[in-house]
């Protein structure tokens, strides 16, 4: 039987950049894990619609002889490209589908000079020991400096580094040392929205996606995101898509390396009582990996679980 | 799905008080605005006239985004005979100023209200404020009814929530 799928859940895990390491997913061990509690360190992205899978994979004939006849058959590209629309905008959404720097927009110092992407923002609160991935603990005179339901992104202080930035997943890529104390704040996907304040500690709605704070990471509150057409940075991500049939059987794509191939672009789809739903799309490229099973180069992974 | 409705209610009642403070009805004994949700009040064959009657009459549910969106149809029903001091002759301008009472409320720059419980309010305990907001689409007039000496038409607005689990 064909598996009947409605709809498609996306999820993400991310990519060691410096290393070129993916996310691997094993399907035989965590093929059946309940689609709202992905196992760690994917991250439920939501729902996606227009999942459509493209195979680019050039496949040639061998001939010899006259007439020529096909001996046998080559691979001569490996190349898949897929697209889709969230159906969710969050922090993580917005960068995978935007594909470049997703900025946090840090909330300005006072009298700072306009900036596209964020002014200079109001100095960073250090975070202090006992801080774990959920709360925040800065202190009762820092902490009222904060209001619930505000974003908060976290990690360290420029100081000139280059190279790969952001903790947990990489943000962006410095080619060149930047001067602005706060840069690494502004890229990080290391972000949260709190959810209660007391007694000096931020309690944040979700885990930290880079996981307990290290010492020298500082906190800024942030008034919503910001991506940008044109700049140079290329967003990679492994990424799992789950299609759960209707008699238990469930289909998983697995891109170990995604990276987007298109602009920053949403899709109009009509809503009830005549809005329009704006959905984050994009289209990816699978980059490979090496299968450790045999060695193969691949982009991507089918997997049916019987139900 | 209840704290939508209720919280649209409260919605079209509050402005429609302040557009017309002196549009009331008096139901069980008491003066209030000039609205009623059918559904919470005593079931009658009698209409009130000069009123807006809400009725919900349809719901669609969209579960593909973080929080499952709700569409519920509202029918705000009115009716007027006009006033007996012209004989009913002004009943085509009281209809008017119904519609333009209606308009007036729902087609505003601000089609959004913050969601609120008001469960609570049964057990004498406060309005709960909620984390999102409902938001409705535009009026829609039908067409006018005659029924006998009364001129009648059916306003129809969208309105939509997200809805949490919780909330069921």
């Amino acid at each position: 039987m064909a598996p009947l799928l409605r709809r498609v859940r996306s999820y993400f895990a991310p990519v060691n950049r410096a290393e070129y390491h993916p996310t691997l997913f094993d399907p035989t061990q965590n093929g059946s894990f309940a689609l709202g509690s992905p196992p760690p360190p994917w991250v439920d992205l939501g729902w996606i619609a227009g999942f459509t899978r493209h195979c680019g994979t050039k496949i040639d004939p061998v001939r010899s002889g006259a007439p020529a006849v096909t001996q046998l058959q080559t691979r001569t590209e490996i190349e898949a490209t897929l697209s889709f629309a969230f159906e969710s905008w969050g922090k993580l959404q917005m960068a995978l589908s935007g594909g470049t720097q997703q900025m946090n927009l840090l909330k300005a110092a006072s009298g700072a000079v306009a900036a596209g992407s964020g002014a200079t923002a109001i100095a960073a609160t250090p975070l202090l020991t006992g801080s774990t991935a959920v709360i925040s603990q800065v202190g009762a005179t820092a902490a009222a400096a904060f209001s619930t339901g505000e974003l908060v992104a976290v990690d360290i202080d420029n100081t000139g580094q280059t190279g790969f930035v952001g903790s947990g997943v990489s943000g962006a890529y410095l080619k060149n040392a930047l001067t602005d104390v706060d840069y690494i704040r502004r890229i990080t996907l290391n972000v949260g929205r709190i959810a209660s304040i007391s007694e000096g500690a931020l309690t944040l709605e979700s885990p930290l996606i880079a996981g307990v704070p290290g010492a020298l990471m500082k906190l800024s509150a942030a008034v919503g995101f910001c991506d940008r057409e044109g700049s140079s940075f290329f967003q990679e991500w492994s990424a799992l898509f789950v299609g759960q049939g209707q008699q238990g059987e469930r289909v998983i794509w697995h891109y170990p390396r995604l990276q987007a191939m298109s602009g920053i672009a949403e899709t109009i789809a009509q809503a009830a009582g005549g809005y329009e739903k704006a959905r984050l799309s994009a289209t990816f490229r699978a980059l490979p990996v090496k299968d450790p099973v045999d060695g193969e180069t691949v982009v991507c992974f089918r997997s049916y679980i019987a139900g | 799905m209840q704290n939508a409705k209720d919280t649209f209610y409260e919605m079209l009642r509050g402005r429609l008080a302040a557009l017309n403070p002196g549009r009331t009805i008096v139901l069980r004994g008491v003066v209030r605005p000039g609205v009623l949700v059918e559904e919470n009040e005593l079931v009658s064959t009698v209409v009130l006239p000069d009123c807006f009657r809400v009725n919900w009459t349809q719901a669609a549910g969209d579960p593909d985004g973080d929080l499952a969106t709700i569409a519920l149809q509202c029918e705000i029903e009115y009716e007027t005979a006009g006033t007996a001091l012209n004989g009913g002759m002004d009943r085509g301008r009281a209809l008017s100023a119904m519609d333009a009472e209606l308009q007036a409320t729902i087609n505003t720059d601000t089609q959004t209200a913050l969601k609120s419980n008001y469960k609570g309010l049964t057990t004498g305990l406060a309005v709960e404020p909620m984390a999102t907001s409902i938001w409705w689409g535009q009026l829609v007039f039908g067409k006018v009814e005659i029924k006998d000496d009364r001129l009648a038409r059916t306003g129809t607005v969208m309105v939509m929530s997200y809805e949490k689990t919780s909330e069921l």
